[in-house]
């Protein structure tokens, strides 16, 4: 439980007194008292108000007056009866010095294992608020503690925001301990670090940052450590918030971190060299560095053969470029270049919309609102009237609006594609993204037609080639051009050439695998064997 | 971490060409035709490798002085004033050559793509995308060079499909009719002005990774673009002939249009065209712009890039709109590449004379 690196500054926290605890900085430093009234007194001053806030005396050894302190709502009340308060009381006492009793009672008496000593009275009222019993015994200048926290957690099911047809079902849940122990058990090895530290002034968040120590570059997880250490906010509840005061490019709408809440993408990222970041309360973990392709592929292409998820991963680069351009595109051949429409179509893509009263600019965008809309209310509504609502969309937006003349069949079509493309991307904020650069399409498209969409087409290009997610290329491997890389991109190439590692991140282990099993046989051995036999 | 600002002599190579096909590539073919007719083809074979001369001098001044950029190499070897005059020169020169080009990009838009957008619109709005791509990181310039090249390669496979329209007697006599060596000098002298802007390279130097493949890899960038255009060339002498092509104003464009894809996918593909097109404007404008932004920030010693190119757009601007029409922009345009050339094939050579000398006299 010791942090890992000391705050870069510790005499900068000036600025910053604002934000911690009064309380805490009150009591600073400050030993107990060896009175144990004077303690429970005190104690008492702070949290009289709480609903939850319990101590109960009883005397130690039968001889000595002691009290232990804790909150209620946060520990295992079955483990302080059974485990602590009778042991204390039961046992006989032995040791004479006074002084000598808080470790003679580690030694000796408690098999309780996580117990500490401790003297100073901040420390032991965060410990409190952490969760942590805490014994004070009367005539004693130290105070023991003991890690009693119990939460309430939920099952470890498979993620609703990632699915998989093939692959593990499990997926992380807010509690860091359990998160880490399915990492742990995926990679039994003394390599995998996982190091940790508390960010957020108030929420005192416990964050972990998890990468093998042998693979992952060194200058990349001090680096990783340095941007979490700059935190300064009184709480964080989620990871997106240290995804959002990490990333390199606060401005970009694109996402530079990934965030995943299945394990096995974790822990794949990890083998690759990248550092994972686990918070307590969050079940998604952040992986840096991250480069664009890894928004378009899924753990599931490294299950299924790799013919079938090559194939599968250039459907999703399709699905992509469709979500971003195709109603763009579209607007572009209606109301600047008909004539780029093959001569036998022409009449079927405009004779829909003659009684259309709107320019396709505005239809098209009228239709892509009304997606959004769409789209954002089933995301909020509750489960049970998700069913109304796809049959008022399908009615309001589909059918109803073709006949009551407002948009052409056609629009519906398009606009159906661009949705559904912007849905087939397995990574929610890639395909956000996307959606959001759409709308800006649009607008360019019917205003400039296809220069529009050429200008805004490079504008954000140029954006994504002037990206760096913890200095590595956004684009890469395309820009700068890396053709081994290229194997594991567009396609995933079987996994005999897919010897190294991400060369863009640059590990410090680079092989991953060796040669590839031989076909022994190309005839059937076992009838071979059976002639044998004979 | 800093990620180390260093781009390798492949990527100068894709600068080079992506930078190479550009603004003139619509209209060169009319341009070197006019002038020698039926030996286009050999002029500009002559007048491609006449432009290596400039690139070979330029990696050479690189390979001799690492960690100069043109701009310091004028300031160490002219000394401060006079180098610094010929820096306001290449600055000033560049924005000209810029303006030019952005305006010769919005005519032929007008003609070809937007017959009712104003001009002004499409300059600015090209200037502004310049602008935006940002000059900070030079290996987001590498980048963004290297990732559009296969795009600006398209329109070469469409052009493939009218090979069935080209007539091979188009092409000969490939040392054309009864042609004075001045006159065929002048078509080489006009392949050579049009793809000799590559001036960036020299901007460059300080970042160059390995100084020793560069004038390898270089001469293959400046093929690899240099064949593209004479290939632009070849399928428009060939597909339209001598005759018609004088009377074509943007023989490319043309050629575009008479193309047909098999399949009907789309009944024209003059638009995917000019769209990748519009991309090697961009690139090519986004070079001259580099130096021009770069080296005067490298004249101040500062590094306020957006700052630069952002009072730089009204003046590129303007220089765009003084031309009156088409005619009159081409004109400036001849006039100012035979300018510009002086300082790209001039300048590196003279510096490498200069610095050979003077090495000489402090020996002495």
């Amino acid at each position: 439980m010791s942090p890992f690196f000391k705050k870069s500054n510790p005499n900068t926290d000036q600025t910053l007194r604002y934000l911690e605890s009064k309380i805490v900085n009150e009591h600073k430093n400050k030993p107990i008292s060896g009175s144990l009234e004077d303690n429970i007194q005190l104690l008492k001053n702070i949290f009289e108000k709480d609903l939850d806030y319990s101590f109960r005396r009883f005397e130690l050894f039968n001889q000595i007056p002691s009290a232990i302190i804790y909150f209620q709502s946060l520990v295992d009340k079955e483990k302080i009866n059974q485990d602590i308060i009778k042991l204390l009381q039961e046992h006989r006492m032995v040791e004479e010095n006074k002084d000598k009793i808080p470790q003679y009672i580690i030694e000796n008496v408690l098999y309780y294992n996580d117990t500490t000593t401790v003297k100073d009275m901040s420390k032991i009222i965060s410990a409190i608020m952490q969760g942590k019993a805490v014994v004070f015994i009367d005539g004693c200048l130290e105070a023991l503690e003991l890690d009693v926290l119990q939460l309430e957690k939920r099952s470890i099911d498979e993620p609703d925001t990632e699915r998989a047809v093939r692959g593990p079902r499990d997926g992380f849940i807010e509690q860091l301990s359990i998160n880490i122990s399915l990492l742990r058990y995926r990679l039994p090895i003394p390599e995998f670090r996982v190091e940790e530290t508390e960010v957020g002034v108030r929420t005192k968040t416990k964050v972990a940052v998890c990468y093998i120590e042998d693979i992952a570059n060194p200058a990349l997880v001090e680096e990783v450590k340095q941007r979490i250490d700059a935190i300064e906010i009184d709480g964080i509840l989620d990871s997106g918030y240290i995804e959002q005061m990490i990333e390199d490019n606060p401005k970009s709408p694109f996402p530079q971190v990934i965030n995943t809440e299945r394990p096995t993408k974790v822990v794949g990222n990890l083998l690759e060299g990248r550092v994972a970041i686990l918070m307590n309360g969050s079940p998604s973990a952040l992986v840096v560095p991250v480069t664009f392709s890894q928004f378009y592929q899924a753990t599931e292409d490294y299950n299924e053969h790799w013919v079938i998820s090559s194939f599968v991963r250039i459907f999703r680069i399709i699905a992509l470029v469709f979500s971003l351009t195709f109603s763009s595109i579209y607007i572009t051949f209606i109301s600047f270049h008909p004539e780029l429409i093959p001569a036998k179509y022409v009449v079927a893509a405009t004779s829909g919309r003659h009684s259309i009263p709107f320019p396709v600019m505005f239809e098209v965008l009228m239709m892509e609102l009304s997606m959004e809309v769409l789209r954002e209310a089933s995301v909020r509504m509750p489960q049970q009237v998700g069913g109304a609502l796809s049959i008022v969309g399908v009615l309001v937006v589909g059918q109803a609006a073709v006949q009551a003349g407002f948009v052409s069949p056609i629009t519906v079509v398009i606009i159906g594609m661009s949705t559904i493309g912007s849905f087939a991307v397995p990574s929610y904020n890639a395909a956000n993204t996307f959606r959001m650069l759409r709308f800006a399409l649009i607008l360019l498209a019917g205003t400039l037609g296809l220069l529009g969409i050429a200008i805004g087409l490079m504008v954000v290009v140029n954006h994504m080639l002037s990206l760096r997610s913890f200095g590595v290329p956004y684009i890469a491997p395309y820009a700068p051009l890396n053709i081994k890389a290229l194997k594991d991109s567009i396609v995933r190439a079987p996994f005999y050439q897919l010897k190294k590692r991400p060369q863009n991140i640059y590990p410090q282990d680079q092989t991953r695998m060796g040669e590839m099993v031989e076909d022994h046989t190309d005839y059937n051995f076992l009838e071979e064997r059976k002639r044998e036999k004979r | 971490m800093k990620h180390t600002d260093f781009i390798s002599s492949i990527q100068v190579a894709g600068i080079i060409a992506s930078t190479i096909i550009g603004v003139p590539l619509m209209v060169l073919p009319r341009f070197i035709v006019a002038e020698v007719g039926e030996a286009a083809i050999l002029a500009s074979v002559v007048g491609l490798i006449l432009s290596s001369i400039s690139l070979i001098a330029i990696t050479e001044l690189g390979k001799k002085y690492k960690e100069y950029t043109i701009i310091g190499c004028n300031r160490l070897l002219l000394g401060k004033y006079i180098g610094n005059l010929l820096n306001v020169l290449i600055i000033v020169s560049m924005m000209i050559v810029m303006g030019l080009e952005v305006r010769q990009f919005a005519e032929v838009l007008a003609s070809g793509l937007l017959p009712n957008t104003p001009i002004e619109f499409s300059i600015i709005i090209m200037i502004f995308l310049c602008t935006l791509a940002g000059f900070r990181n030079v290996s987001t310039f590498a980048y963004i060079h290297f990732f559009y090249l296969p795009f600006l390669l398209i329109p070469m496979v469409f052009l493939l499909f009218s090979i069935k329209d080209l007539e091979t007697y188009h092409l000969l006599p490939v040392f054309g009719h009864e042609l004075s060596l001045f006159q065929f000098m002048k078509g080489a002298f006009l392949m050579m002005a049009a793809i000799t802007n590559y001036f960036v390279v020299a901007m460059l130097i300080p970042y160059i990774k390995d100084h020793e493949n560069c004038v390898k890899n270089g001469i293959w960038g400046l093929f690899l673009g240099g064949l593209a255009i004479l290939f632009c060339i070849v399928m428009t002498l060939g597909v339209f002939g001598v005759q018609e092509l004088e009377l074509l104003y943007w023989p490319v464009l043309s050629l575009s249009r008479i193309i047909q894809i098999p399949g009907e996918v789309l009944s024209r593909i003059d638009a995917i065209i000019l769209i990748t097109w519009i991309f090697a404007v961009f690139t090519t404008l986004f070079s001259h712009y580099f130096v021009a932004v770069r080296g005067t920030a490298e004249i101040f010693r500062t590094d306020k890039f957006n700052l630069i190119s952002t009072i730089m757009v009204p003046f590129i601007y303007v220089i765009a709109l003084i031309p009156d029409n088409i005619y009159e922009i081409y004109d400036y345009w001849i006039n100012t590449a035979f300018f510009v050339l002086i300082i790209y094939i001039a300048l590196p050579i003279g510096l490498l004379i200069i610095g050979r000398i003077r090495k000489r006299v402090r020996v002495q």
